[in-house]
């Protein structure tokens, strides 16, 4: 007995002085940090006159190097430093890691009040609380995430003014009109964002959901404004040949900055959907009732839902970005699909073809859920085939890495077959294929468990067939036709082809909602009933969404090759080089590893908010009323929460 | 022994990330160094300008990150196999030189039919090859069907070198006419194949004169006096 309360003395001791103790090696670890970089500022060494070595004792020694330096450094004229090097991994990966992390801090703290907005507002409407709560869930997740967002902008800037001066000192001259909104804008998503999570269920809805569209045009806000200072970098506009600001709107409203406003804020929400989808899985995972099973289950499957509706008119985003990149400069342009950065492509080929795999597995995975499934069970294998081909014609490159001997064989770089498959009429054809197929795997996830009743259902069955067929036979005969055209007409088919999908998926949907308006159920949902597997295949989805992201901001930033703005500063740097494209994975890898971990903690944060309080139990035994405790828990589940009004 | 859930995602998410950055070593690794700048000296000579003039294409210029030389087929861009036969008779009124200055200064002037306008500027940044460079460039974009005659005196609608003989203000070269140049003597044979004629108001070369020959052409021997300004002065598509 003495030697339990000894232990447990001891145990208080420890977890009091945990805190302290880490802060103090934190802080000790800054101050190593600080220390090491110090040391590492180039010194000039210090060379007495040979005329005094000798004589000269050790102390005056010490004296003469100290005037010698001081009076150096009293000659020296002030002089703006071009760029200062980070140690060990260099400024541009310094900079690169801060700002993808930032990036992608900042992408899911605006994505995920986008949804969770929507959320709220279909619980509004329906009544129903679990959308509520879940709306709620997803907002926990922000406020964590939104402190390492400024964090790393913080660190961000600060690292661009250390290392890159007099670029920075540009890009400030140019955007200095933009930086007052930014912070104010800044400063009311804080207010929107702590308002909007901590008045749940405080408010009237009505005005909660006031803050949440507040939260959401304020974040958006800001992102338009970041946008502009990062597309200009790459498509400068409202300059002077000699880079002279003549109209900051201009400058602003770029070839580039429309393109990327919406591009970002889709793939945000891809992006935001898929992480917390993959907090959901985390939560399934860890969970021990089939209640908490359930709602992680159906948490999961709506943050999927949403990054996959988000993902599939991604690509169109894209079409709209690469085709403005063209219209401002061919050479940009083509330095991005022809030149040093065309092999990127394949390699995001396999990260997408590895979204769609997933996101169909998972989809099939989903449909175990619901009885009366059967039927549609057959379907997929059909829709994994074509997945698997489009995946296939996505990946083959138009010249192959080859032997010497293998290059004679072929006749050159280019497969004589294979080779036809690695044009852009191919991969426009496999993409819009790819994407098509997806949207059928949802239909048929939607269509599970439902009969439909409306008298026209057998005509709206067949509308819904032949919509899709036409839209197959069009992207499919243009990929066909593209080949034996010039390339004014070839480049143009691409648009066509988009709009069918376009058009093929919103009339599909849309008769699809009237088509299964009171609809018969064959089963009830039930959520919680599906295999393990299923939770990592959505963390598989959110890596894969993640290094994606890493790996197209590399691209879009890596363009500009040896300009910071493309055409107007020069990086005149050591690192004005453009590293070779498994560098650039290694990069991008490091930064996903790193969010990873700093989301888990996110995670971990965001699930104490789950945990019951901790209370002091009365001590027993002889030692009664002597204030000592024991950890424990109360059992009770923490408090629902819902709405006072 | 069961793994705790959050070792297998830790596990997952690094195995994710290793077979991305795998993938990544995969494909063909070329780091791009930024283009250097090419020294082009006073003393070159044609055939030194064609040398310089392939390692611009192939560096600074970027010029075959999209053109191609001897390839058939659905291309976005045109071949540049032959290129000076075509270029000798594509615009009229337009010499070989003339041409191909035009396309790089101006490149938007004329679009090869079949294509889309894509040619950026290339004298201006980001590209920005100078003058000299340019030449070189078409000194050797001329052996591509053809015979370079192009010299670092050789002068063009966009440019005229300042220490030419009888250099002229950019306003007047335009004119095709350098002020002071002299007529060339009468019997003069045209300049080399695919020059375009003297721009309106050149005086006819005089007679008797000894046949002009390209000034940069290796080895060409002085054309006669009276017809020797005639040759370098600054009348678009008459240098060679």
């Amino acid at each position: 007995m003495a030697n339990g309360l000894m232990n447990g003395a001891l145990n208080r001791k420890v977890m009091f002085l945990l805190g302290p103790v880490t802060g103090l090696v934190m802080f000790g670890a800054v101050l190593m940090v600080a220390t090491f970089l110090t040391n590492r500022e180039y010194k000039e060494p210090y060379r007495a006159p040979t005329s005094i070595v000798e004589p000269t004792p050790r102390v005056d020694g010490l004296a003469a190097e100290r005037a010698a330096a001081e009076a150096a450094a009293k000659a020296t004229p002030y002089a703006e430093a071009e760029y200062r090097t980070f140690p060990i991994v260099g400024s541009r990966v310094a900079i690169w890691a801060v700002a993808q992390l930032h990036l992608l801090f900042a992408a899911f703290v605006l994505a995920v009040p986008l949804f969770a907005f929507i959320i709220e507002v279909i619980g509004y409407k329906t009544g129903d609380p679990r959308y509520d709560r879940l709306a709620y869930e997803f907002t926990k997740l922000l406020s964590t995430s939104f402190s390492l967002t400024a964090t790393f902008g913080a660190f961000l800037t600060f690292m661009l003014i250390a290392l890159y001066p007099k670029f920075t000192n540009y890009l400030m001259s140019v955007f200095s009109p933009t930086f007052l909104p930014y912070v104010l804008l800044f400063f009311f998503e804080a207010f929107f964002l702590y308002t909007y999570y901590y008045g749940w269920g405080k408010f009237h809805p009505l005005v909660h959901l006031g803050l949440g569209l507040g939260l959401n045009l304020v974040g958006t806000g800001i992102m338009l404004i970041a946008n502009a200072w990062l597309t200009f970098m790459m498509s400068p506009r409202g300059i002077s040949d000699q880079g002279a600001v003549l109209s900051v709107w201009d400058a602003i409203y770029n070839y580039t900055w429309m393109p990327i406003n919406v591009h970002r804020i889709i793939a945000n929400v891809a992006f935001g959907g898929s992480v917390a989808a993959a907090y959901a899985a985390f939560k399934f995972l860890q969970a021990e009732t089939d209640e908490e099973r359930a709602h992680y289950d159906w948490m999961g499957y709506i943050g999927n839902f949403v990054a996959i509706s988000a993902f599939l008119p991604l690509p169109f985003a894209g079409y709209w970005l690469a085709k403005e990149i063209y219209a401002y400069s061919q050479t940009l342009g083509l330095t991005m699909m022809g030149g040093a950065f065309s092999w990127l492509f394949i390699i995001q080929a396999v990260l997408i073809g590895n979204l769609f795999l997933a996101a169909n597995y998972y989809l099939w995975l989903g449909m175990g859920r619901v009885a009366g499934m059967q039927p549609l069970q057959k379907f997929i294998k059909f829709l994994l085939i074509g997945i698997a081909v489009c995946f296939a014609v996505w990946a083959t490159p138009r010249s192959i890495i080859a032997t010497v001997s293998e290059l004679r064989a072929m006749g050159g770089s280019t497969h004589p077959i294979l080779g036809y498959l690695g044009v852009m009429s191919a991969k426009n054809t496999a993409v819009n294929i790819l994407i098509l197929t997806t949207f059928m795997s949802f239909l048929l996830y939607r269509r599970t468990g439902k009969v439909a009743t409306v008298s026209w259902a057998k005509m709206g069955h067949a509308a819904q067939l032949a919509i899709f067929a036409a839209a197959a036979f069009i992207v499919i005969f243009l990929g066909i036709y593209g080949y034996f055209v010039e390339a004014t007409v070839r480049i143009g088919l691409s648009v066509p082809q988009v709009s069918s999908v376009l058009a093929a998926m919103v009339s599909i949907t849309a008769i699809d909602v009237f088509l299964f308006r009171g609809a018969s159920k064959t089963g009830e949902v039930r959520w919680g009933k599906i295999p393990v597997i299923s939770q990592y295949v959505l963390i598989f989805i959110a890596v894969t969404f993640t290094w994606l992201m890493g790996l197209m901001g590399y691209v879009r930033s890596g363009l500009r090759q040896h300009w910071h703005v493309y055409g107007v500063i020069r990086d005149t740097s050591a690192d004005a080089f453009t590293p070779t494209l498994g560098f650039a994975t290694q990069v991008v890898s490091a930064t996903v590893l790193l969010f990873f971990l700093l989301i888990g903690f996110v995670f971990w944060i965001t699930s104490l908010h789950d945990k019951p309080d901790f209370v002091r139990q009365p001590e027993t035994g002889h030692r009664e009323g002597a204030g000592a405790v024991s950890p424990a828990f109360a059992m009770e589940t923490p408090g629902e929460h819902g709405r006072s009004s | 022994m069961t793994i705790p859930h959050p070792v297998r995602v830790g596990v997952l998410v690094i195995a994710a990330t290793s077979f991305y950055t795998y993938v990544g070593q995969m494909v063909p690794q070329k780091e791009v160094q930024p283009p250097q700048e090419t020294v082009i000296r006073a003393d070159l000579t044609t055939a030194d300008m064609v040398k310089v003039g392939r390692e611009i294409m192939d560096g600074k210029g970027l010029c075959f990150t999209c053109h191609t030389i001897g390839k058939t087929g659905a291309l976005r861009f045109p071949d540049l196999d032959g290129v000076d036969v075509r270029a000798q008779t594509r615009v009229a009124g337009l010499s070989d030189i003339e041409y191909f200055a035009q396309t790089i200064y101006e490149p938007n002037a004329f679009v090869v039919p079949g294509f889309n306008p894509g040619m950026p500027v290339i004298n201006k940044p980001p590209i920005g090859l100078n003058d000299q460079e340019i030449l070189c460039v078409i000194a050797y974009l001329q052996t591509l069907g053809g015979t370079p005659t192009v010299t670092l005196q050789t002068s063009h609608h966009y440019y005229t070198p300042a220490g030419a003989p009888g250099a002229a203000p950019a306003a007047a070269s335009a004119q095709g006419v350098a002020p002071g140049a002299t007529p060339a003597a009468p019997g003069a044979t045209p300049a080399a194949s695919g020059a375009t004629p003297a721009a309106p108001g050149a005086t006819p070369a005089a007679p008797g004169a000894t046949p002009a020959k390209p000034t940069g052409a290796p080895g060409a021997p002085p054309a006669a006096p009276a017809a020797v300004p005639a040759a370098v002065a600054p009348a678009k598509g008459t240098t060679r």
